[in-house]
């Protein structure tokens, strides 16, 4: 998962410039070309959301915004590869026009399925299947 | 409408514990009934911030930092992305993530926190602000893969 990290102007709502979604359709079109591409999506500024804290199993729901922009996510790519360098090449091909050039991305891997044991497996094997 | 449930890390899944058998089967529930409620479009979990890098750009230079990072409370720990009518019950649907009570769980001392946020659509891309052909084009196609992938 490629993390694309906020800043004052996403959490603003400013939205991408034309040119901007040039480069991104460009580098998207790109993964989505070396199969490496699974899913990607933007997110919208943290005030058209909220967060739900739990204490002692009891949630508290507190609405958006949140001022700390440096820590929220503002948007993300899933991707499919064969080692943590090759996303990273990736990463480093980041349209240069985004954040005027000055971006923070976070690469984070996620667990497979494996990782939980054959039970664990078996019921993700259901769910996708119940999904479908 | 789209919303991503955001899990924040902690302690243990920086550290790599693996959730217990408990509250593993306690989730496969809760994502059975977001499926069967026609509410789950993905969900995942994040490994340790150690398996992970980050990368700066800045001036047109690109820097690269393996992980961990220090700052716990600021990463995430796993995501679901949901598809909803309105906010309130994405709300509905954070407040019912199963959580330990008795912690440590997917949090530590039964404290945890869901972040909730909305998804950019297709149809935020509009053509007052996007006037050429192959941007509403592009956004267009995309609405259509996904309503076909996620019905």
């Amino acid at each position: 998962m490629i993390i694309r990290k906020a800043d004052d102007e996403t959490e603003a709502s400013m939205m991408p410039t034309q040119e901007l979604i040039d480069s991104m359709m460009a580098y998207n079109g790109e993964m989505i070309k070396a199969g490496v591409m699974l899913d990607g999506a933007g997110l919208q500024a943290s005030s058209k959301g909220a967060r739900i804290s739990f204490a002692k199993g009891k949630p508290t729901v507190t609405d958006g915004p949140f001022t700390e922009a440096k820590e929220l996510v503002a948007g993300f790519s899933i991707i499919e590869v064969e080692s943590k360098a090759e996303a990273i090449e990736w990463m480093k091909r980041w349209p240069q026009l985004d954040g005027h050039g000055n971006v923070q991305l976070e690469l984070r891997q996620l667990f497979s399925p494996e990782d939980f044991g054959e039970e664990a497996i078996a019921q993700f094997d259901d769910l996708a299947k119940r999904k479908k | 409408m789209r919303f991503m449930m955001i899990i924040k890390a902690d302690k243990a899944t920086e550290a790599g514990v693996m959730p217990t058998e408990e509250l593993l089967v306690a989730m496969g529930k809760y994502n059975e009934e977001l499926i069967k409620a026609g509410a789950l479009l993905a969900a995942d979990g994040l490994q340790p911030s150690a398996k992970g890098a980050r990368v700066r750009h800045a001036g047109g230079k690109s820097t690269v930092i393996d992980g961990p990072f220090a700052e716990t409370k600021e990463l995430i720990a796993g995501f679901w992305l949901i598809q909803v009518k309105s906010k309130d019950e994405a709300v509905e649907w954070a407040k019912r993530v199963p959580f330990d009570p008795n912690g440590p769980s997917a949090t530590s001392d039964g404290i945890g926190e869901i972040e909730l946020r909305q998804l950019y659509e297709a149809a935020d891309f509009t053509r007052e602000l996007y006037p050429s052909d192959e941007v509403q084009q592009m956004f267009s196609a995309e609405g259509d893969f996904r309503r076909q992938t996620n019905s």
